[in-house]
């Protein structure tokens, strides 16, 4: 079930940058952790449970090394833990490394996040207007890619049928490929051309062109739409006040737990939990109206 | 007139952004800079393509070039870093000019990254290899003559494409441009950086000829 992904897409798009605009550049160690802890559950709701334990076998060695190279390029901070090679390997260091690594992590999974829910189509349907040519551009290309790949298996599986097999060393796989790339590049730019004629047939660039999704504006858009504006502004907000500043050199900062810290913490732990309260909030309708039957 | 305006727009916008970012993100001001400006110095070249002429012909054979290359960045998958597109980049830009060149390499970024998963290097892949095409469309004459200076220009890109790229690891890591973990990153790309530049060598050598028969032989026949 994918509650977000019905969102109309201006709304999505707001959300996701709003969410990455915060948890890339306001560094600060609250923030970022639930960042990665909406990040996470949002993944989790989106993809089968196999899938989900495949990317914990990426992500965590990808924490650790991120981790525990920050400590060794970087000696600033005042509490030694150890020497290294009479270097000293610090505490703040450390802990600097921990919040570089919970920031990677969670900004990869919106990232991921976001290319399982803005679908090409949303994509198009948002900046059609404003860059024509270039989406038109885009959006063959993005349909190109599945029929070449489609052609290059047939090239390839002729050039089999014709006696020119890949062996198993890597010049001759290397030449293989590039034999098919070649018969590709000519198939694909006849075909480009015949798309361009049989496209000016039909009247391409006249006015009047629609979009191939529709997507309506309901309310429950715009209340969404509103909510995601006033909570990544508390954020903002305070960051221009000073309140997310947070420094891990030369000694790592006390976690503010003032009434205005607590209510941007709260603002934006909301904002990355929001698609997972959405698909938890479906869930029970679902499961609720499913009981009266 | 439009045109100005949008150039004028883009003149007031750069700065703007630049300094609201580093007004709210003083900690990774430098980050937040490079980032936008990655990304807006693409805008130019996006906005004049749009503000031109552009034949239908000659738009789709941009899309088919950048498919062509996402396509090659897809079926050399399993060679890590090995990889045509900076090749296809090339050869596109000698043939059809610096602005087809930059749009199929700042396109062929955004598309593969589809594939090979979006970030916040998605914009300095864009402005990488958008470069490489623009720089190889200008140098079109000799680049097309002497397969020396080809050669030259493929292993020039490869080290170019990864300098390029660590000042993104460097400032995403650090908030601000430190010079030890630059040196860092760029020693410890070495090994990458030498596939990319071999790479490059290898398909600009093996495809620029037949690649090349074939674009002339459709520019001549349709006309482009």
């Amino acid at each position: 079930m994918k509650a977000f992904a019905n969102v109309h897409p201006a709304v999505s798009m707001t959300y996701f940058l709003s969410v990455l605009l915060v948890s890339m550049f306001l560094s600060h160690p609250v923030l970022q952790a639930e960042a990665l802890l909406g990040g996470i559950l949002f993944c989790a709701t989106l993809q089968k449970r196999g899938a989900a334990l495949r990317d914990i076998g990426f992500y965590l060695p990808l924490f650790l090394m991120v981790a525990v190279t920050n400590p060794l390029f970087s000696h600033n901070g005042v509490t030694p833990l150890f020497f290294l090679n009479g270097n000293p390997v610090t505490l703040e260091a450390f802990l600097y490394g921990i919040s570089l690594a919970v920031m990677v992590i969670g900004v990869l999974l919106w990232c991921k996040a976001y290319s399982e829910i803005m679908t090409s189509d949303k994509f198009l349907y948002l900046f059609g207007k404003a860059i024509p040519k270039l989406s038109l551009v885009l959006s063959m290309a993005l349909r190109f890619i599945p029929a070449y790949l489609r052609q290059s298996r047939r090239v390839s599986r002729a050039q089999k049928a014709m006696g020119l097999y890949a062996g198993k060393n890597i010049t001759d796989r290397v030449k293989n490929r590039m034999r098919v790339f070649a018969a590709m590049v000519s198939w694909s730019l006849e075909n480009a051309m015949e798309t361009s004629a049989s496209m000016k047939a039909r009247g391409y660039g006249k006015k009047g062109r629609t979009n191939f999704s529709l997507f309506r504006f309901r309310s429950a858009d715009g209340v969404l739409l509103g909510v995601c504006v006033l909570l990544l502004a508390v954020p903002l907000v305070g960051a221009v006040a000073g309140i997310t500043e947070f420094t891990y050199y030369p000694r790592v900062d006390n976690i503010e737990t003032t009434p205005a810290a607590l209510a941007v913490y709260t603002a934006f732990g909301l904002l990355s939990l929001l698609p997972f309260i959405l698909e938890v909030k479906e869930a029970l309708v679902w499961n609720y109206y499913r009981s009266k039957i | 007139m439009k045109k100005w305006i949008s150039y004028g727009v883009l003149c007031l916008l750069v700065p703007a952004v630049v300094l609201c970012g580093a007004l709210l993100f003083p900690a990774k001001q430098y980050a937040w800079i490079s980032f936008c400006v990655a990304l807006l110095s693409c805008l130019p070249v996006f906005l004049q393509f749009e503000h031109k002429k552009v034949s239908t012909k000659r738009l789709i054979l941009i899309a088919s070039m950048t498919a062509l290359s996402v396509l090659g960045r897809i079926l050399f998958t399993p060679i890590p870093g090995f990889k045509p597109v900076t090749a296809m980049v090339v050869i596109t830009a000698l043939y059809f000019g610096s602005e087809a060149g930059f749009l199929t390499g700042s396109l062929s970024a955004v598309i593969s990254n589809f594939w090979f998963g979006q970030g916040p290097w998605t914009p300095f892949q864009m402005f990488s290899w958008g470069i490489l095409g623009m720089i190889a469309g200008l140098l079109a004459g000799p680049l097309k003559r002497s397969r020396i200076l080809l050669a030259i220009y493929g292993a020039l890109s490869g080290v170019l494409y990864s300098v390029l790229m660590d000042v993104w690891t460097v400032l995403w890591a650090d908030g601000f441009f430190n010079l030890s973990r630059y040196f860092a990153a760029l020693a410890s790309a070495l090994p990458f950086t030498a596939i990319y530049a071999v790479s490059n060598v290898i398909f600009l050598l093996l495809l620029c000829k037949p690649i090349g028969k074939i674009l002339e032989r459709v520019q001549t026949k349709y006309a482009l």
